[in-house]
């Protein structure tokens, strides 16, 4: 049987999260790991979103069943628990990265899925500041884009950074259909204090940032995909053009 | 928050930014403006405020206050800074409070003598450019002062709401198990014990559900003549759990959820009643107010490096100082740094990182200066991403593409507590379904894609139930399909499988475990890389450049051969190119499958697939090109066999 004739294609997604995890490697962030069936106290409590509080309803979340757990799980909403888990088990300076599935309980179109992946950076340390985030993001970003890539900060919240900022990015060189425009790419900020405390790292001695960013978005950027659904319905007309 | 850009000015004064230089001011240092639209005459700006300011900015006042601090000037006219008192005193209504935690204020007044009738013009236009109803104006002008300052408000009619000794007496108090009580809007909801109530304490019926929404028996309508208005300060955890037991998320329990301050309550009852008055008459026969623990801002201490340090930026104490004036907080020099004091409406500012935000926006984030990282090695690896990528590249190798599939299923051992339909109602514990509906789905494509046969994979987490049926596991999965044939399954197809599974043994220098084979193979890939080394460096990953997605057409194709004899030496390029010239647009693929020569000429066998973006073809339409293509061949001499 000839079956060597044509090479086979890996999906898009798996190929932005090999690229991202080499562009990291080289400043020294670990690929870290979480569970995607993650405890309600990791996926919210830990990460400064307290039961009964209103910035629950920032994220749509799937609940496991109460008879199939032995505490509240949740199908991971973001990939911040890692976050949580990793500086737990281990002391800073700390630098890691977590691609990674998360879920969202809302219907689907062209941009929403209920699944999509998204990237979880954090860096804690002595001393770093917000300079260090946007320092961070734009080495990522312009390796990723491949051009000169500038960076802005807008102000947003998000219960686990304060401060909290949208990010927006323009590429200025290169042939892509994003140089010159202004486009909100991802939310970051400063780990909370009570983040880090509650995970037993002093925050009166290390600060940290976080960030986060939806892998599927960087792939409409990049790929310029026109619909989400197609990365995930096993479509090889889809996946067979990368 | 939808606010019209006019109502801003009275609290602002006449002499504001334009909308664009407003929309500006927001997006850099305070709030995402969601849209700006035009309502009648009034531009309405949508502001995204988030739970961390929606204590103080679901209102008027509020995102004035915001856009003063942005613009540097103070307010006009701020109604939280007046001095004011409710006075006189009433006895003829009473309260009585069961929690204090839960209801930690409660303010009432009664105004006797309105005339229930329309609202003036000035107040239908501000509420329906806000896509607001207006009722009546008693009813119009509690949402006002709502809209206006945040703090939500409820009249009462004092006439169905009945006296004991001349007192109309107020109880605040959880709900009973299977208690009833049938809102403004007449739904009749039956209670557990979780939702706070308004009740007539000399009676214990329910008036209402606290901080969600008003009842049915004491409502305003065209006959009343003397009204109580209540604004109260509820709970938010309490709120927010009575509005979600009911399914009923209101205008005013989103405000009471996200914390409002107690000390909102004069200033929004006094409001109201002068509002009424002007609109429709009456006498304010007095107030009560009951407000056991106050609750007020303590100072929070900052530093001045702390501040620098977070923010990397260099501020000087008179930068910070200004800035605290200009949101308006107090604050006392404490060594290098501040002992700052928000005023009450701000309930957000609890910790030092609060006001380092605040400063920091309104600064202005572009002052921050990026820091380059500098390049260091890692000392931990990552064996599941190790170890999937040397499979991916082997497997790509030996044809196959990579599919990302749905974690949920139809059927399985995990059931979601809420699903978002009746085909996701479970998660995946095994990928082979998922592969097998992959090659049923792709096949048919097979010609379209180029390929002989299918051959996919899937590296995955599946969910299963621990051993102790007690909680959730996970694992990651490697899957791999090869279809061999468009009938289905042939034993083919597990031959190659075997083939390809050896592939990967020999890669990893493991045996990979040995199932039943239909087409489809599936391990648990975590349990087999905890055996494996682990990794000491990551191979960089180098993509292939510029490649973008095209979209695919969702028409089906249809695929022709034609065989030509040539003159022996005539090259296959130019066949190709002639049948790309008479294809046209409708050509997708065209592919070269036999070649022999016999007597000076040589045979040619092309196999072309038509597709249109925009139909569904017709035999007739793909006919017809074919013989185009056809007649240009003989135009060449060559012959169609």
């Amino acid at each position: 049987m000839d079956t060597k004739k044509t090479q086979g294609h890996r999906h898009p997604m798996s190929q932005m999260i090999a690229e991202i995890n080499s562009i990291f490697a080289e400043i020294g962030f670990v690929f870290a790991e979480g569970p995607e069936a993650e405890r309600e106290l990791y996926n919210f409590d830990r990460l400064n979103v307290p039961k009964d509080h209103t910035s629950r309803d920032m994220q749509d979340t799937f609940w496991f069943r109460s008879g199939d757990v032995l505490a509240p799980t949740v199908l991971r909403t973001q990939t911040s628990p890692v976050q949580a888990r990793y500086m737990e088990s281990h002391t800073p300076p700390i630098r890691i990265i977590v691609p990674g599935k998360v879920f969202r309980n809302e219907a689907t179109d062209a941009t929403h899925e209920a699944q999509f992946y998204q990237l979880e950076g954090l860096y804690v340390d002595k001393g770093v500041s917000m300079g260090h985030l946007k320092g961070i993001i734009e080495y990522f970003f312009s390796k990723f884009f491949k051009g000169d890539v500038e960076i802005r900060f807008r102000p947003s919240f998000f219960p686990f950074v304060e401060p909290g900022v949208e990010v927006d990015m323009r590429l200025n060189s290169g042939n892509s259909k994003l140089v010159g425009k202004w486009i909100e790419v991802m939310g970051a900020g400063m780990v909370h204090p009570k983040v880090l405390s509650d995970s037993g790292i002093d925050p009166k001695i290390f600060s940290g940032f976080a960030f986060g960013i939806g892998i599927d978005r960087l792939g409409f950027m990049k790929y310029e995909f026109d619909d989400i659904r197609s990365l995930y319905n096993g479509d090889l007309r889809f996946v067979n053009q990368f | 928050m939808k606010v019209i850009y006019d109502w801003l000015k009275d609290y602002v004064g006449e002499e504001m930014p334009s909308v664009e230089k407003l929309d500006e001011l927001f997006t850099f240092h305070a709030f995402e403006i969601d849209g700006i639209e035009k309502a009648g005459n009034n531009n309405v700006i949508d502001v995204k405020v988030l739970p961390d300011r929606a204590s103080d900015c679901l209102s008027h006042r509020g995102v004035a206050r915001e856009l003063a601090t942005l613009i540097g000037r103070p307010l006009v006219k701020d109604p939280l800074r007046e001095t004011i008192s409710l006075s006189p005193v009433t006895e003829q209504i009473k309260v009585t409070i069961e929690n204090e935690e839960n209801c930690r204020r409660f303010g009432a007044a009664l105004v006797t003598s309105v005339a229930i009738k329309e609202s003036p013009e000035w107040l239908k236009e501000r509420l329906t450019a806000l896509g607001q109803r207006s009722i009546n104006n008693v009813v119009d002008a509690t949402n006002y002062v709502m809209l206006a300052l945040g703090q939500p408000l409820h009249a009462y009619d004092a006439t169905k709401f009945q006296q004991t000794g001349g007192v109309w007496h107020f109880g605040v108090r959880m709900s009973r198990d299977g208690e009833e009580v049938t809102t403004l809007s007449n739904e009749t909801y039956t209670l557990g014990n979780n939702v706070q109530l308004i009740t007539n304490a000399s009676t214990d019926a329910p008036l209402g559900i606290a901080g969600v929404k008003g009842g049915k028996s004491a409502e305003i309508d065209g006959s009343t003549t003397a009204i109580i208005l209540e604004a109260a300060n509820f709970n938010p955890q309490v709120t927010r759990r009575g509005a979600q037991a009911l399914r009923l998320q209101t205008d005013a329990s989103k405000r009471f959820e996200n914390n409002l301050s107690p000390e909102l309550v004069p200033y929004a009852l006094k409001e109201c009643v002068e509002i009424i008055l002007a609109i429709a008459g009456g006498n304010c026969e007095g107030y009560v107010d009951v407000y056991p623990n106050p609750i007020r801002n303590v100072p929070v201490a900052v530093t001045l490096s702390h501040m620098n340090a977070l923010l990397g930026i260099t501020l000087t104490p008179e930068i910070v100082e200004d800035i605290f004036t200009r949101l308006g907080f107090s604050y006392e020099k404490n060594g290098e740094g501040w002992q700052v004091t928000a005023p009450c409406e701000r309930m957000d500012i609890c910790i030092a990182e609060d006001l380092i935000a605040e400063v920091g926006r309104v600064y202005g984030y572009e002052h921050v200066a990026a820091i380059l990282p500098e390049k260091r090695s890692i000392t931990e690896y990552n064996a599941l991403h190790y170890y999937s990528e040397k499979i991916r590249e082997c497997l790509v190798a030996e044809g196959f593409s990579e599919v990302l599939t749905s974690s949920f299923s139809k059927k399985d051992e995990i059931e979601l507590l809420n699903a978002l339909a009746s085909d996701k109602r479970y998660l995946r514990s095994t990928l082979l379904k998922n592969i097998e509906d992959t090659l049923d789905r792709n096949m048919p494509n097979a010609e379209l894609l180029g390929l002989s046969h299918m051959q996919v994979f899937e590296i995955g987490t599946v969910f299963e139930k621990n051993a102790e049926g007690n909680d959730v596991t996970e694992h990651s999965a490697l899957a791999l399909g090869v279809r061999t044939k468009q009938t289905g399954y042939s034993p083919k197809d597990d031959v190659r499988l075997l083939e390809v599974i050896g592939r990967v043994e020999a890669l990893l220098g493991c045996s990979l475990p040995v199932t039943k084979m239909q087409g489809v193979y599936e391990c648990n890939l975590s349990s087999l890389i905890v055996s494996l080394p682990l990794p000491i460096t990551y191979t960089p990953y180098i993509r292939n450049e510029n490649i973008l997605f095209k979209p695919y057409s969702m028409y089906p194709f249809m695929s022709r051969d034609i065989a030509l004899w040539t003159p022996e030496g005539t090259k296959a390029e130019d066949i190709e190119s002639l049948i790309r010239t008479h294809a046209g647009e409708l050509l997708l693929r065209l592919s070269l499958f036999d070649t022999f020569s016999k007597d000076g000429r040589t045979s040619h066998a092309f196999r072309i697939i038509f597709q249109s973006y925009v139909k569904t073809l017709t035999d007739t339409e793909v006919n017809e090109r074919m013989q185009v293509i056809g007649d240009a061949a003989v135009g060449l001499g060559w012959e169609v066999r």
